[in-house]
């Protein structure tokens, strides 16, 4: 698990570490240049003092404990060696004036050689010590920032931690609710890094709850609807219970199978109403034709319309294609020509239209039933609604999903007077369509 | 006995119709708020059973109705609407009694028949004058301790003047209690049903005042 307070401790203490390392080589480099041309001054006051004063002293304290291990070799100018301030061989033997660098007896040394009358001194000193005084200056520099390591290390921890502290009130804000509780997040001042993270929350949060209201609001709504066809069921049972003779009896099983057929119907029409959900975005749009469409919806339906004596009637052209969504389509129609036939009284009419309009195609289902006065069209396509016209057991369904396929479909849904008396419905698609000449 | 049942939805309407008929009961049946509100004020009726979600009107505006026209008039509500505050606001509005669907139709006779004895004044179920005994909840008839077999119209009249010792119903008002709308009224069905009654229970026992109408003594003037 990737964490960002793991992740940023290391990191910056990684990064003090590489600024101590830095610190460090600069410290060890500086010093080194800085003792470069002090230790080379230091070895030719010794070699010009030893001219100067013509004695062979012990220059440099050669008790054998120097500690700048500095070592003194004294030529005559024939080359015999005339003094030499350890024990031993001399250290080497040929002689470049000036500062050389030279290798031996296992070690580099700084060589300053000075000629003088009859003489040649040379001053020697091992470049090690050079470094080893250098890197002890840089370690000593370095040394407080690492004491400080551990207690560096904690402020980062606590640092980051701290800076992390509102994410962490969050989080809790969030595991401390139920599954209800759906109130927008992060209402104390957060760091603004955090804000567009609240802030996409809260816009999901606020969908959430919108859509959770319209299913909470649907199902209370429906259980409400269901009560009426289980009221019907419990009454038409106890008359079923009650009835002596054999009319009576045959009377209330009939009643109860119409309400068994109701219950079943409204069932139906509150799946279909659940699954076209204005909030569901999952029409499928294709290309398909409304005219075919059209006339296969009245061919299922057409029974219907013939035993109660209602005259249905289609005027389309001989292919109208749209892009929607069939399935979906289908319902439309079928619950326009279903509410047209439910309102209509028998030997009424009832007739679906296809029409080639400028901007698009309109669908209409004209029928001779009580039409626009048995409705308050601002309620029509409330779900539930019924109009006044209760002889139908209507689920009150049949609109309220009507409209919400047109929403999805983007297309106009209005209602009118018919010419024919009752209610005129018209779903007008608004894009561009393909009309071929009437068929029929 | 005469009803008014207001209820929007046809096959509930139908059942409770039904039911309430086989209980003996005059049932008019209206399926809009507004119908409710005209036949209320313009005809006799003992008890409403109103739905409130009817249509055009809710229930508790015909109950409104009902109340500001100072009818004593028993009204029962029923109604898929069971919230506490629903419940309340029903009661408040002057209903007698709520139920909530769906309903039993046994709980709602019984609900109509203590709704009745409540509006007439009465804690004993059985109501007693003379030496009869009616007992409204299982329509039997006892006249000296023994049962008397009424016809439905004929238990209805005495029902009706035994709910009110004393009070005199004319023809008309007992005819509004035996036939609903569309029941063909035979010209003297009353008389014809007054003397079955007394002739089952008694010459004395209804009482005519000539040119008014019917009324039942009250125990203590016969005796």
């Amino acid at each position: 698990m990737s964490s960002i307070r793991g992740r940023l401790s290391a990191l910056l203490l990684l990064a003090a570490a590489l600024t101590a390392l830095v610190l460090g080589v600069v410290t060890y480099r500086h010093t080194l240049a800085e003792n470069e041309a002090l230790f080379d001054y230091q070895l030719r006051q010794i070699a010009l003092s030893l001219r100067d004063q013509g004695v062979v002293s012990n220059p440099a304290g050669a008790d054998g404990n120097d500690p700048l291990e500095v070592v003194v070799q004294i030529w005559t100018a024939s080359g015999a060696m005339l003094y030499l301030s350890r024990s031993g061989d001399p250290l080497f033997t040929q002689a470049v004036l000036g500062f050389t660098d030279v290798d031996a007896g296992r070690r580099r040394w700084r060589v300053f050689s000075l000629a003088a009358r009859d003489r040649v001194i040379q001053v020697a000193q091992p470049l090690a010590l050079r470094r080893d005084l250098a890197a002890a200056a840089a370690l000593s520099s370095l040394l407080p920032l690492l004491a400080f390591a551990p207690v560096m290390a904690l402020l980062i921890w606590w640092l980051v931690g701290s800076s992390l502290a509102p994410l962490r009130r969050l989080a809790q804000e969030l595991a401390q609710r139920d599954a209800a509780s759906l109130a927008r997040v992060g209402g104390t001042a957060l760091p603004q890094e955090i804000l567009p993270l609240t802030q996409a929350l809260n816009d999901l949060l606020e969908r959430l709850q919108k859509a959770f209201a319209h299913q909470r609001g649907f199902v209370a709504d429906a259980a409400h609807e269901l009560r009426s066809p289980l009221t019907a069921l419990k009454l038409q049972l106890q008359l079923l219970e009650r009835a002596t003779d054999a009319a009576s009896r045959q009377e209330a099983w009939q009643q109860m199978h119409q309400g068994v057929d109701r219950a079943t119907h409204l069932i139906a029409q509150l799946l279909t109403a659940a699954q076209t959900d204005p909030h569901d975005t999952t029409a499928q749009l294709a290309p398909l034709d409304l005219s075919e469409l059209v006339r296969s919806e009245i061919a299922a339906i057409y029974a219907l319309a013939h035993t109660r004596e209602i005259t249905l009637t289609l005027d389309a052209p001989a292919t109208a294609t749209l892009t929607g969504d069939a399935a979906r389509l289908q319902i439309l129609v079928r619950n326009l020509i279903d509410n047209a036939l439910r309102y209509t009284s028998a030997k009424g009419q009832v007739q679906v239209a296809i029409v080639q309009r400028p901007n698009g195609i309109s669908l209409i289902v004209d029928d001779s039933g009580p039409g626009l006065a048995a409705f308050d069209a601002q309620r029509a396509f409330d779900r539930f609604y019924r109009g006044r016209s209760n002889d139908q057991s209507g689920s009150g369904l049949g609109l309220s999903i009507v409209k919400n396929i047109a929403d999805q479909h983007s297309a106009e849904l209005i209602l009118q007077a018919a010419p024919l008396g009752g209610l005129r419905v018209v779903v007008h698609f608004t894009q561009a369509i393909h009309i071929e000449s009437s068929g029929n | 006995m005469r009803i008014l049942l207001a209820e929007d939805d046809p096959m509930i309407g139908t059942a409770i119709r039904t039911a309430l008929r086989q209980d003996g009961y005059v049932v008019d049946w209206v399926q809009d708020g507004g119908a409710a509100g005209r036949a209320v004020v313009i005809e006799h009726f003992d008890l409403v059973l109103l739905d409130l979600g009817l249509p055009d009107r809710d229930g508790l505006h015909v109950l409104q109705t009902i109340r500001r026209a100072k009818l004593r008039l028993p009204v029962i509500i029923i109604t898929a609407r069971d919230g506490i505050g629903a419940r309340i606001a029903g009661l408040d509005a002057g209903a007698d009694d709520y139920v909530i669907k769906p309903f039993d139709l046994n709980e709602l006779a019984a609900r109509i028949r203590s709704t009745m004895r409540r509006s007439a004044g009465l804690a004993d179920p059985e109501i007693v004058l003379q030496d009869v005994r009616i007992n409204p909840a299982t329509r039997t008839v006892l006249r000296a301790g023994l049962p008397v077999a009424l016809s439905t119209r004929e238990y209805a009249i005495v029902d009706a003047l035994m709910l009110r010792p004393g009070t005199i119903l004319s023809r008309a008002q007992l005819e509004e209690r035996l036939y609903g709308w569309g029941d063909e009224v035979e010209s003297n069905a009353v008389e014809v049903h007054i003397h079955g009654i007394r002739r089952k229970l008694g010459t004395d026992f209804i009482r005519n005042v000539r040119g008014v109408g019917y009324f039942i003594a009250q125990s203590e003037q016969t005796a």
